[in-house]
């Protein structure tokens, strides 16, 4: 039935709802990915920070640099430098799903930093509090220090998406797919300036949502 | 319970607390006093180990702080609860939540930890707030969900750290009878450390005065207040303007003798006029005592004295050397 609905339709529909779908694809797994990847250098810059919770000068001095290293690298380089890596962890160097390599590669390390200003402003008292409960690390980075951060966490992944979106539309232009390679294609390549109209409004409405999500849940969860 | 021995601490380069001895004993109310920046909350956190020290020694339940492992440090504070000046309880769980915490952190199981909160909440006067949210509390309330969360693993003492010092003077008293209560009822050991004279009076059965990191005195609270040494005095800004003719005399009343009319037996045995400079009655946990300065004429001096002597009243003559008493 949906074969048959999209038939009757205008290829050019079809192709906005494809890559509407490309989009999001690429958006929800490297946020997703970006997010597992940059909790883990959340924890170690939390952990080694000089009043965390087992402070080391060296390994923070480190990673602390790393991180600035990498978000310092414009996108479009990482991406075209990072195309063995993507062939090897993808199997493909093209198309969405390679695409998200990159797009989780650079965000990882912001991810890193947004997700450490989330657990910083979680109260010290309260860490204290649970110190002198008998909790260890592990139950303080998980049960207090995230729990308690949750609703600056969520405001901070809804950055991370729209973010994401940009470059997703970026990495489309390299063979990505999603409404950024549509626009770039027809309205840039075409002169389809209707269809560019589309695809960018369908963007601003993307961001509109995912900004609107994030603002609820925050105002749910404080 | 707790013995802490020529105990030395500093931060980086800085040293806070110089020389410290004290044994704090079962069952009583012990206070760390002192004005800010002292070392007290220092001291209080060497107790339970999320400070360490440089020298001497914390043994606390037989155990020597420093030398436990993370796993001996944990079990410690698991018989150490801790209350605090600004609470700290965690905003985004509700009361029940907040008081379940440590028994969660035990892997304590479901029901257990339904009946042991809700006990706990009963014993607190939360009863009816299980599920308030934390916002939504008074200063003193919070400060209920705090004690409530420090006693749940039943600990063998109990750590407070300016736990009245955000709250209004009633809510203070409702606190201190609570943790007295608490004291009384299950034998809890509690150190108490604070800034404000009229609690440590009030509950505290001992105390360690600290200025700059040193002990300035320690002891029986009434015996501290009721006579107390010259720094003590500075510390506390006991200072009185004394007459500057006539002998002034610090009249001390312990604890048999506050409810007796005194003085007004001696103005009439001995047929004299004095003038009162200065004095103060204290509520000290369960009694009233209190001093009295007078300033009696010279020439009388000796018939008073004779009579403080023979009545076995407790005294202290104040100016200077000028007088010989
Ligand atoms: N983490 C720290 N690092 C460095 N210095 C500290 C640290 N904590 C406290 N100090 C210093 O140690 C001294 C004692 O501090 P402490 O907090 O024990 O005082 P306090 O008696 O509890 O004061 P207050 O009544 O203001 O709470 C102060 O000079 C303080 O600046
Ligand atoms: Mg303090």
């Amino acid at each position: 039935m949906i074969a048959t609905l999209l038939e009757s339709l205008d290829p050019l529909v079809v192709e906005l709802i494809e890559a509407l779908f490309e989009t999001l694809y690429m958006v929800f797994f490297s946020t997703l990915f970006s997010l597992i990847l940059g909790f883990g250098i959340t924890i170690a810059l939390i952990t080694t920070a000089p009043h965390g919770l087992r402070p080391n000068p060296r390994v923070y001095a480190a990673l602390d640099v790393s991180v600035n290293l990498l978000r310092s690298f414009p996108f479009m380089i990482l991406m075209i430098a990072l195309i063995p890596f993507t062939r090897l962890v993808a199997g493909v160097a093209i198309g969405s799903t390679a695409a998200i390599v990159p797009l989780t590669i650079a965000a990882a390390p912001f991810v890193g930093r947004i997700l450490e200003g989330s657990l910083l402003e979680v109260d010290r008292g309260v860490v204290e509090a649970a110190r002198a409960c008998g909790a260890g690390d592990t139950q303080i980075i998980f049960r207090v220090m995230l729990k308690e951060a949750m609703p600056s966490i969520i405001l901070n992944i809804a950055i991370l998406a729209i973010t994401l979106l940009g470059y997703s539309a970026m990495a489309g232009a390299i063979g990505g797919g999603g409404l950024g390679a549509l626009a770039y294609n027809y309205g840039y390549l075409r002169f389809r300036t209707d269809v560019m109209l589309y695809s960018v409004g369908i963007l601003i409405l993307l961001v509109h949502l995912i900004q609107t999500g994030g603002n609820f849940l925050y105002n749910r969860l404080r | 319970m707790i013995h802490i021995h020529d105990l030395e601490k500093s931060y980086a380069d800085t040293p806070v607390l110089f020389h410290i001895s004290c044994h704090i004993r079962a069952g009583e109310i012990f206070g760390i006093v002192g004005h800010s920046g002292a070392g007290k909350s220092t001291l209080l956190r060497c107790l339970n180990g999320l400070e360490g020290y440089q020298g001497g020694s914390i043994t606390v339940m037989g155990r020597e702080v420093q030398e436990l492992d993370e796993e001996g440090l944990k079990q410690l504070r698991r018989e150490m609860g801790m209350i605090f000046q600004n609470f700290n309880l965690m905003q985004r769980k509700n009361v029940f939540g907040n008081v379940a915490f440590p028994l969660e952190i035990w892997k304590t199981p479901k029901e257990k930890i339904r009946t042991r909160v809700l006990e706990l909440l009963e014993l607190v006067g939360l009863a009816d707030r299980a599920q308030d949210r934390i916002q939504n509390l008074s200063g003193g309330q919070k400060q209920r969900v705090g004690v409530a969360r420090a006693l749940a693993l039943n600990p063998k003492i109990l750590l407070c750290d300016e736990a009245t010092s955000a709250l209004d003077p009633q809510t203070t008293l409702s606190i201190l009878e609570l943790l007295q209560d608490i004291n009384e009822r299950l034998g809890l050991t509690i150190v108490m450390v604070t800034h404000e004279m009229r609690v440590v009076k009030r509950i505290c059965h001992r105390l360690l005065f600290l200025e700059h990191g040193r002990t300035v005195c320690q002891g029986a609270t009434d015996d501290l207040f009721l006579a107390p040494k010259q720094d003590l005095k500075r510390f506390v800004g006991d200072d009185y303007t004394l007459s500057p003719t006539g002998t002034n005399i610090r009249l001390m009343f312990p604890r048999e003798l506050a409810q007796q009319s005194i003085i007004t037996h001696m103005a009439r045995e001995l047929n004299l006029d004095f003038s009162i400079v200065g004095g103060r009655l204290d509520r000290y946990r369960n009694d009233v005592l209190g001093f009295l300065i007078i300033n009696v004429d010279d020439r009388r001096l000796e018939s008073v004295l004779n009579y403080l002597q023979e009545k076995n009243l407790f005294w202290e003559v104040l100016d200077d050397d000028r007088h010989l008493a």
